[in-house]
């Protein structure tokens, strides 16, 4: 590994020629103008980081910002525990970002084989926490979910961290048994087994939003992995079948179920959260009500800042907002999947499907949220990518970024190529 | 290189898997996408209703309600701004000591302070109606939690001087009783609106529509001249203690415009306390009750007579021994007085005589006259529960009743009634409506009832009673003539007359030469001895009438001179 020498002599290049689309003569010049040769006149690395995914990936932590800011003012100055301060939330998620990004950075760094060594044990190291966070006392209960370890001045979410950790060890796995996919006895059950012992220390927390975006993330990777077709669609239907049994044992989860089938049935009660989402897009109209003029901030709609930050962008940005926040997620997610495909051209296995990896989780979790949001699925503690509050969260999805950067940045080395 | 190129990944990875999955996600995309434009495009009127209905607010903005003042402008009934304190309980943060200190503000216990914080409601009242002073203490506590709101409090600063006229309100603003109920609708005003958007704890966010301002209500000018109606108030009072009666009336007109200048009933109330209100006291018995009159009918019966032509003021009745028997029944003199002349049938308030001039006129007459008098109508104050009073028809008269009639037994009347009456007699035999509201412009003309001839003969007849060897010599006023009538009647109870209770009234006007004030007393089982109407209404009549003449500026048409004490002359009793 070289790492320092990464860091100092192309991390701010890579960065700046984002900012300046700088010609090809003059990038050559500049940076690396022996190695490049016959791969300048690609656009695919005239940039060393994948520009669309950078832009789309800032537009949404920017506006993740502002718009936990603007959703959260009531709340903070309204509240007892924020000290009645409106900047409470919107100085704790700018400092989140800034250790995501940092984190990102710093994850950046890490060759991709460092992180295929290191995911068996990252995926272990989250195991634990998920099993530590559930010991009374040590973790911390939030409206009867026991999701979080107190560390000092933070709350650690071992379950976000359980995201990241799932697609390294997926990926990770599955290009171990590349052989075996067609083997439902050596290729399925041993990841499976794995994830269904997650799945169930998810449940105890309970965080299902979580339990959802895991096996999901575990499944496609398995799916892209080429596991057996017939295997898989037997799967799908197995689990579809399970969730659905799971909603119906568990009384907390069938209320959230039928709050979503119908909220205005119900709708001072079951249905509360989601029909002040719906009022939420409503008033926002095409348009928008303009920034900081969302009613349904103003303690009507819970969790604004969180699970249904969304809704206050439809009501305060309109349907511009949202089309705007679904088109950059689906920018992001595409890019996540070329630079998969990309790193599988260039026979990067584990790159290619942890990058897929990657965009899977993005794209089904922002997916979910947004669908929660908009009455499409049932409600789940699920946040937004990038977007909401919260510091687990941002950091690991940053990290994720970060990850997913350095994919791209090695692919594009190795087509210059230059040996990662 | 492409994709297929590489055999390994051609058979274990293959591509369309990758694209497919994509293809998935960015159908779930495009989903959301078409759900927003559904939610945001389409369905948004909905939706916005049902926000509407969550947070869009109706605030009434309240209208001042009128004032009431009397004729010059002094204020009888005001609407004061005081605040009310409420409290989201949820929301509230006190610490015990700014605890003790809100309860100490508001004059309230600190327990009951905490039991109504601890009310789980979204709205609780602390304490209603303070001052705006002590509202401003509050509010510089900066309690969150704790809010305001302006309300009207209805105050009456001539307290129970005034109050059945004035009446009150209820505590939701609306008149209850007295000209608060009579002119309820001019007072009231319109209250205006604002259609806002409030945030969950009731803060207003924004308006959505246009204020539409509140129309205040108008104020009222009443006929009532405070000075007369304060001086009545504390002669009837002096009046009441002094001869231990359990209530009393008196009713003050002016006899150029029919205005009521002054009306009073005991016992009162203070309107701005009604914690301990009996009905008792809340009978505005001027006007709501009425009684029966006794002998202030007679001079209605003797114009009667005069207008039939049959009788002159010197036209000779005989009374023999003070008794007249009419069927079954006997009707009584206290002062037999043998052949008396007309006039001094009224000056010695004889019933014998009454009755031989009521008994030698038709009773349709006679009810006709009572009619045109006012008596059985409402005397239409525009005051709630007037009391029309009970003249029975008079094709079932016998003729004990109409003898009874004529010295006013069997027939009962409001004050106010008898007060108007005598308009009759101070006016020159006609008549005019009386009026709570001051008159603007000139007055109205009379209607005339009697001929003007008639009506100066009873004046004059009338003069004779207040003077020496009248019933009320108790009324005269120094330095003006006056004329009027008493009347003592036994309580009617059960049908029967009660043995030993009395109505005492005198009903007058003066300054005889050119009638300015009718002044009417009506004194309710007085009972500390005296209960003749001259002795215990006359002295209130004639203090009321003196003062309210010098209050005005009336001159005087009388020489002063100095009372004749030494002037022993046998006190004249009217009979029952």
């Amino acid at each position: 590994m070289k790492l320092p020498a990464l860091v100092n002599a192309n991390l701010f290049h890579k960065l700046a020629g984002l900012f300046h689309d700088a010609g090809a003569g003059e990038w050559q010049a500049r940076v690396t103008p022996a190695r490049t040769g016959g791969y300048a006149s690609r656009p695919a690395i005239q940039h060393d980081l994948d520009p669309a995914l950078v832009w789309s990936a800032a537009i949404l932590l920017l506006m993740g910002l502002v718009m936990v800011y603007s959703a959260s003012i009531a709340t903070a100055e309204g509240g007892r525990f924020t000290g009645h301060s409106q900047f409470f939330f919107l100085v704790r998620h700018a400092v989140f970002l800034s250790i995501g990004v940092i984190a990102g950075v710093m994850a950046f760094q890490v060759p991709m084989r460092s992180w295929q060594q290191a995911a068996p044990w990252l995926f272990m190291a989250g195991v634990v926490l998920l099993m530590v966070v559930l010991i009374p006392h040590v973790g911390k209960d939030v409206n009867g979910a026991r999701r979080w370890l107190p560390l000092g001045p933070i709350n650690l979410q071992p379950s976000e961290l359980m995201k990241l950790f799932a697609v390294l060890y997926a990926a990770d796995y599955t290009e171990r048994k590349l052989a075996d996919m067609g083997s439902v006895k050596r290729g399925f059950l041993p990841l499976a087994m794995v994830m269904v012992f997650v799945g169930g220390l998810l449940l105890r927390e309970p965080d299902f939003g979580a339990l959802v975006v895991i096996v999901t993330i575990s499944m496609g990777i398995l799916f892209l992995g080429g596991i057996n077709v017939r295997l898989f669609g037997g799967l799908v239907l197995v689990l579809g079948i399970s969730f659905v049994f799971m909603i119906w044992a568990s009384p907390y989860r069938r209320e959230r179920m039928f709050g979503f089938m119908d909220p205005w049935q119900d709708a001072y009660g079951k249905g509360y959260q989601l029909s002040h989402a719906l009022i939420a897009f409503g008033r926002g109209e095409w348009f928008g009500v303009g920034l900081g003029g969302s009613v349904e901030k103003l303690f009507y709609l819970p969790e604004a800042h969180t699970d249904f930050l969304l809704a206050v962008i439809a009501e305060e940005l309109g349907f511009v907002g949202v089309a705007l926040v679904i088109g950059l997620f689906a920018v992001l997610v595409q890019r996540a999947f070329a630079i998969g495909r990309q790193a599988l051209l260039l026979e990067r296995i584990y790159s290619g499907l942890a990058c897929r990896g990657v965009g899977v989780w993005i794209g089904v979790q922002s997916f979910i949220n947004m669908g929660v949001n908009m009455g499409l699925l049932p409600t789940k503690g699920l946040t937004l990518p990038l977007m909401s509050f919260g510091g687990s969260g941002i950091v690991v999805n940053c990290v994720a970024l970060g990850v997913l950067l350095r994919a791209d940045w090695e692919n594009r080395q190795l087509m210059r190529g230059v040996a990662v | 290189m492409k994709f297929t190129h590489t055999p390994l990944l051609s058979e274990k990875l293959p591509d369309w898997r990758a694209r497919i999955l994509l293809l998935f996600l960015m159908l779930a995309f495009l989903a959301l996408a078409v759900r927003s434009i559904y939610l945001q495009g389409i369905n948004n009127d909905f939706l916005q209703q049902k926000g509407a209905s969550r947070y869009a607010r109706v605030l009434e903005l309240p209208a001042t309600r009128g004032r009431i003042t009397d004729r010059n402008g002094e204020p009888l009934a005001v609407s004061a701004p005081v605040k009310s304190i409420w409290a989201v309980p949820e929301y509230v943060e006190v610490t015990p000591a700014q605890e003790r200190d809100l309860a100490a503000a508001l004059d309230m216990d600190v327990r009951e302070l905490a039991r109504r914080l601890a009310i789980e409601k979204d709205f609780v009242f602390l304490k209603r109606q303070i001052p705006p002073q002590l509202a401003d203490k509050v509010a510089t506590m900066k309690l969150p939690g704790i809010y305001q709101q302006a309300e009207y409090r209805r105050f009456y600063p001539s307290a129970e001087v005034t109050a059945h006229l004035i009446g009150f309100t209820g505590a939701d603003g609306e008149g209850q009783e007295g000209m608060e109920l009579a002119f309820d609708r001019q007072l009231l005003g319109k209250a205006g609106s604002r259609w806002v958007i409030k945030d969950r704890r009731g803060h207003i966010v924004e308006d959505v529509q246009s204020i539409k301002p509140p129309r205040n209500g108008n104020d009222i000018s009443l006929a009532m001249d405070s000075k007369i109606q304060y001086l009545a108030y504390a002669q009837l009072r002096d009046c009441v203690a002094e001869h231990k009666a359990k209530g009393a009336g008196i009713v003050v007109l002016d006899v150029k415009t029919g205005e009521v200048l002054a009306l009073v009933n005991l016992p009162t109330y203070n309107p701005n306390n009604r914690e301990r209100l009996s009905g008792a006291q809340l009978r505005n018995r001027a006007v709501t009750d009425t009684f029966e009159p006794g002998s202030t009918m007679k001079p209605f019966t003797i114009a009667l007579g005069l207008e039939s032509g049959k009788y002159r003021p010197d036209t000779i009745i005989q009374t023999g021994n003070g008794h007249l028997t009419i069927g079954k029944a006997t009707v009584h003199d206290s002062h037999p007085g043998g052949a008396m002349s007309v006039s001094q049938v009224i000056q010695k308030s004889s019933n014998v005589g009454a009755t031989r001039i009521a008994l030698s006129l038709p009773p349709e007459d006679m009810w006709n006259n009572f009619e045109s008098l006012g008596f059985g109508n409402p005397p239409k104050l525009g005051f709630p529960g007037e009391a029309t009073g009970r003249v029975r028809p008079w094709k079932y008269w016998r003729p004990i009743e109409q003898a009874t009639m004529s010295f006013g037994h069997g027939i009962s009347v409001s004050l106010v009634q008898l007060a108007r009456a005598y308009e009759v007699f101070a006016r020159d035999g006609d008549m005019l409506p009386v009026s709570l509201r001051r008159m603007e412009g000139p007055a109205p003309a009379g209607k005339q009832v009697l001929s003007p001839e008639t009506a100066r003969q009873v004046r004059a007849m009338l003069e004779l009673v207040v003077q020496p060897g009248g019933t009320a010599t108790k009324a005269a006023i120094p330095g003006y003539r006056a004329a009027g009538k008493t009347g003592t009647a036994h309580k009617l109870d059960g049908g029967h007359y009660a043995e030993n209770r009395y109505i005492a009234s005198f009903v007058g006007f003066a300054p005889a030469s050119d009638p300015r004030l009718i002044v009417a007393v009506m004194v309710d089982e007085p009972s500390a001895g005296k209960y003749y109407g001259g002795d215990v209404a006359a002295p209130v009549f004639s203090r009321v009438m003196a003062g309210a003449l010098r209050t005005l500026g009336v001159a005087p048409d009388a020489p002063i001179k100095p009372l004749q004490y030494a002037v022993k002359v046998e006190d004249v009793k009217e009979s029952m």
